[in-house]
């Protein structure tokens, strides 16, 4: 029988809404879906697919790639190999989906954002977004991919009937990688995920030096200073500055993006913001697809003319 | 410790208009200027600071054509002991295809290792999955996403990787194993061109893919190359600077941010 499965991500017992995208992409493929998840309860919409796998484990274990790649050898010896095993374009998902098929052999596309049904190909950025390769895979092995969320979920719909229940058991833990415990973020007293408006700076800036006048711009304002990882990863900015995927969600009143190229890991953590306002030098800078509104220029001279003007 | 970190050379994009040539076939490359993968300078620190506290060497590999050797200079000029260039004449589009090359260049040319670190990503293809292809065909464990190396032991590392908004798990991995690193992990140390100008005087081993039947294994095909699809668009303002700020301050108004 043929079918997709897809690897549910799931984060300390919730179902993460990016797996909407997993389903919606196997629905547009034509596939019949079986979801494999974790020990536990979570709570979403089980009409969207055929059937779930429940795997006796816990999600520490199931979301380490060497067990899944075990996982997903049980299953294909419970009900034949899948056509497709997708993957969320997540921190755990393209982890265990570039080692599922490297130890099955099987064809990988990662970051898989569209697809072509008539022409069988799927389409991955490149170069953060400035150009999209057309991909498909050759052979008729089984094809990995991983999806980037917000990009199929519309094409989820509910099934006729409800999902048939299946259990995996039998999985022991590899001892070569083993969860210790997570590490949680340093508390701080700022919390960019409240502020009405912020002003976020990315690798544009330049340098360190340049920081102290976004601030005071940023004060004269009243915006909150933010920033897109490289000025984070840099130590310019403290981490809980960064907006992102592997940051904050924020969704202010106006955000406004200076020289930040709009890297879908950025937008992510941003694009639901009110109104986002995005000043960049490169016209063909990816930020002005999600911005409202664009101004082509250099962020220095903005930066400096706006804190004229609000001086008086 | 011994660690291979891998480490290649891109195009810088983020300021360009990029330019699609042969129907889609090609980008133009021709006017850009080229760099280190951002990810590997961060795992090449990484793999050198190791190495300075604990001993060992570190080995740098690229694959490409003969102008890689330029990041395994940079490379060299931060600490790396050797410089390997695994010669092909074409990209490898396909992370399958350049797990498959480097694995039988490691196998084939008994390249010892303790550890082998690659970026969790290239700039350019943001595949992010060449270590994790690696490490299942090296059958070694794997982590990716590593923001930090807590203690390294003679048979194990702990180690952080990063999940989403700002958590961390903390994982325990023995060792060989294959890592992917995080940029921020560290702060890469500054290059000068003096450096790097006496980094050229280490000799650096070129290799040829073929020997190593570079794209044999390959899954994927690379159709071409188009440019994304085109979404709403931002209202562009535009004008002199004085005209631009005051629309700027009228949208503030207007969104109630700014009185
Ligand atoms: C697993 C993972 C998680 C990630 N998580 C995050 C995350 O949480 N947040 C995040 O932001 N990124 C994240 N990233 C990184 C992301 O992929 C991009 O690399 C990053 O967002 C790029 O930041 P940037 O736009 O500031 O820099 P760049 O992409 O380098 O863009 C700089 C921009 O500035 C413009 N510019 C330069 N000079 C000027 C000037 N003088 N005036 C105006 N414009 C100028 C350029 O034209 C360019 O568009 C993550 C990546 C990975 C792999
Ligand atoms: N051509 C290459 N030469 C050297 N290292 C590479 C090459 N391609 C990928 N890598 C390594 O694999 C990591 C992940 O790449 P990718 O899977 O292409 O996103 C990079 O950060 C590099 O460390």
């Amino acid at each position: 029988m043929s079918y997709a499965l897809i690897v549910a991500e799931t984060r300390r017992g919730i179902f993460e809404e990016r797996n909407l995208d997993s389903i919606g992409i196997c629905a547009l493929l034509g596939k019949e879906t079986a979801i494999l998840l974790p020990d536990g309860q979570y709570s979403f919409n089980e009409k969207l697919v055929d059937s779930i796998i429940r795997v006796k484990a816990d999600e520490e274990v199931f979301l380490n790639p060497l067990n899944m790649t075990a996982i997903i050898e049980k299953v294909s010896e419970a009900r034949g190999r899948p056509d497709l095993i997708v993957f969320t374009h997540s921190s755990s998902g393209a982890e265990s989906a570039a080692y599922a098929a490297g130890l099955f052999g099987f064809p990988v596309i990662t970051d898989v954002s569209g697809y072509d049904k008539e022409r069988g190909i799927f389409f991955k950025s490149y170069y953060s977004d400035k150009l999209f390769g057309e991909f498909k895979t050759t052979g008729g092995a089984t094809a990995v991919l991983t999806v980037r969320s917000g990009s199929f979920k519309e094409f989820a719909a509910e099934k006729a009937a409800a999902p048939r229940e299946e259990v995996v058991e039998g999985i022991t833990a590899s001892d070569s990688r083993t969860f210790v415990e997570y590490v949680e973020e340093e508390k701080t007293d700022i919390d960019i995920t409240k502020a009405d408006f912020l002003l976020s700076v990315g690798r544009g800036v330049g340098n360190k030096d340049e920081i102290p006048a976004y601030e005071e711009l940023a004060g004269l304002l009243k915006a909150v200073i933010s920033g897109s990882r490289p000025v984070i990863d840099k130590m310019w900015l403290p981490k809980a500055r960064q907006v992102g995927t592997s940051g904050k969600t924020v969704k202010p009143k106006v955000y406004l993006a200076m020289g930040i190229s709009g890297a879908f890991q950025h937008i992510a953590g941003m694009k639901d913001a009110d109104c986002i306002i995005a000043i960049n030098k490169d016209a063909e800078a990816p930020i002005f697809q999600y911005a409202h509104y664009g101004i082509v220029a250099d962020m220095h001279k903005v930066r400096d003319a706006l804190k004229g003007v609000l001086k008086g | 410790m011994n660690i291979l970190v891998f480490t290649k050379r891109v195009p810088a994009t983020q300021e360009e208009e990029l330019r699609l040539i042969n129907d889609g076939k090609d980008v133009d490359f021709s006017k850009l200027p080229f760099k280190v993968n951002d990810w590997d300078n961060y795992a090449v620190e990484e793999a050198v600071k190791i190495v300075e506290k604990g001993g060992g060497a570190v080995t740098a590999v690229s694959i490409g054509n003969t102008e890689s050797d330029e990041v395994l200079r940079r490379a060299i000029a931060m600490g790396a002991k050797d410089g390997f260039l695994v010669e092909v004449d074409q990209a490898l589009h396909d992370p399958f295809a350049r797990g498959a090359l480097i694995r039988n260049f490691i196998r084939k040319e008994s390249i010892p290792f303790d550890v082998i670190f690659t970026g969790v990503q290239s700039e350019d293809d943001q595949f992010a999955s060449v270590g994790g292809i690696l490490a299942a065909l090296l059958k070694l464990p794997y982590v990716s996403m590593v923001v930090g190396i807590d203690s390294v032991a003679k048979d194990h590392m702990v180690v952080r990787r990063e999940l989403e908004g700002g958590l961390q798990e903390r994982v325990r991995v023995t060792t060989p194993c294959v890592l992917s690193i995080q940029s921020g992990i560290n702060e890469p140390r500054y290059v000068s061109i003096m450096g790097i100008r006496k980094a050229s005087k280490v000799e650096r081993k070129s290799f040829k893919g073929i020997e190593y039947d570079a794209g044999k294994e390959s899954h994927i095909e690379l159709v071409k190359w188009v440019y994304p699809p085109k979404k709403g668009g931002a209202q562009m303002l535009g004008g002199e600077l004085p005209d631009i700020c005051k629309k700027l301050m009228e949208i503030l108004k207007e969104k109630g941010v700014y009185q």
